[in-house]
């Protein structure tokens, strides 16, 4: 087996001092916080300072932070709690397939995006909207104009998808909830921090009994290790994003020189530490394992990478080419090396198999 | 009008397969695609904006392909 020097997916490893704090949070965290004993006030202790912690991170308010596992749980919670009984949800064409789904059981309005990944602001008629934005795409790293999208719908009751932006885009100043990936500043996966900013405008949409604030139970020690890795990485972050957008645009000038290169959006209006570019004539499979058997790791955006075998709805809807995509996430521990090695891998293998 | 049959093919074999008939081809002339992989609509449409041809969807599943430019 190939051994993988370079990982350009978007999971990484946890943040260092999240991965020291995990092994003491499972010891020092692991009764009910809810209970009355000495160690579950010790619980409640560690879980009160994890969300403070969270919440001055985040710039939100401390009762506002919901946590809740799996993060995809949070598109629902977030977004189908606002809505009223005449409520239409206007979403873009490169949300992710959660908002689709929530969509799909709703009216429902949908907004174009350009070639640049931008979407299409829309003076729409529809009254009690619920707007869902996303702030970048999960596969492009798009920034969206969230002002003037805001603008065009005139929604009252905003969802901010923030999953993929985490804390390198700020938020709107105006939002009803928001939904943050811990894995977007190094934290444990699956789980996700959702921000009810607006709590007369969300009710629970699950079922329950009790209508206080909602507590969905996640896993202690996760959510101090995503604490944790939040406040470092939060110091970090923007030295990350300068090292990142250097060795995004050397990436960039690499590809653009190869013939029939497609690279969705540009350096300005995405993450820095994010690139997608797909390769006319490749298949998106071969490629994305012939980089790997030089030992790095990409994702792709191609149908023949799919579970369902269906091409990017996100590369769809901007008009950039579906197969022979490449997705590169560009981490903090990213070297010259590894980007120069990845380069050649992928420039290398583009021309072996368009032969 | 000459016909490309990439029914059964899975992406990117249908637009390779235009590619290469494409490159035989002069400005005006057309050829007909047929594809059932979900991949080629949404391909073509990049396809003609980097190859500065353009395409009409005839129905589910064929196209016409004009070429426009001399690439």
């Amino acid at each position: 087996m190939v051994r993988i020097t370079g990982n350009f997916q978007s999971e990484s490893p946890l943040h260092p001092k999240a991965f020291d704090v995990l092994h003491a949070a499972f010891e020092s965290g692991w009764a009910d916080p809810a209970k009355l004993s000495q160690s579950g006030a010790k619980a409640r202790q560690l879980k009160n300072n994890a969300l403070e912690s969270i919440a001055r991170a985040l710039s939100v308010g401390v009762d506002s932070v919901v946590p809740i596992s799996p993060t995809s749980l949070g598109y629902f919670l977030g977004l189908q709690g606002l809505f009223v009984e005449s409520s239409t949800l206007i979403h873009g064409a490169t949300d992710r397939k959660e908002v689709f789904a929530i969509a799909a059981k709703n009216p429902h309005h949908v907004l174009k995006s350009a070639l640049d990944g931008k979407l299409i602001p829309e003076n729409t008629s529809a009254k009690q909207s619920v707007l869902a934005l996303q702030i970048a795409n999960a596969e492009t790293g798009v920034v969206q104009e969230c002002d003037a999208i805001n603008a065009s719908t005139q929604s009252e009751r905003i969802f901010l998808d923030a999953t993929t932006s985490g804390i390198r885009v700020p938020l709107l100043d105006q939002f009803s909830t928001a939904l943050f990936d811990s894995k977007s500043w190094y934290g444990p996966a699956e789980l996700g921090i959702l921000i009810v900013k607006k709590p007369s405008q969300w009710s629970n949409p699950l079922p329950h009994l009790n209508a206080a604030h909602p507590n969905f139970d996640v896993s202690l020690p996760l959510l101090l290790a995503s604490a944790v890795a939040l406040e470092n990485f939060s110091t970090e972050v923007e030295n990350a994003d300068a090292q990142a957008r250097k060795f995004n645009q050397d990436l960039r000038s690499a590809f653009s020189r190869v013939s029939d290169a497609d690279i969705a959006g540009s350096l300005d209006t995405t993450l820095a530490h994010m690139l997608s570019v797909s390769f006319l004539n490749c298949n998106g499979e071969e490629l994305l394992r012939a980089i790997e058997s030089d030992g790095f790791s990409v994702d792709s955006g191609s149908a023949c990478t799919a579970d369902n075998l269906q091409p990017s709805h996100v590369l769809a809807a901007m008009g950039v080419l579906t197969h022979g995509n490449i997705r590169i996430t560009i981490h903090p521990g990213t070297t010259q090396s590894d980007i120069d090695g990845l380069t050649d891998s992928v420039i290398k293998n583009v021309i072996g198999l368009r032969q | 009008m000459k016909e490309i049959d990439a029914r059964g093919l899975r992406c990117p074999q249908p637009i390779i397969e235009l590619g290469k008939e494409v490159s035989f081809m002069h400005a005006g002339d057309q050829v007909m695609l047929h594809s059932d992989d979900p991949a080629t609509e949404p391909d073509l449409v990049a396809w003609s904006r980097m190859t500065g041809n353009v395409f009409d969807k005839k129905s589910k599943d064929s196209f016409v392909i004009t070429k426009l430019s001399e690439r």
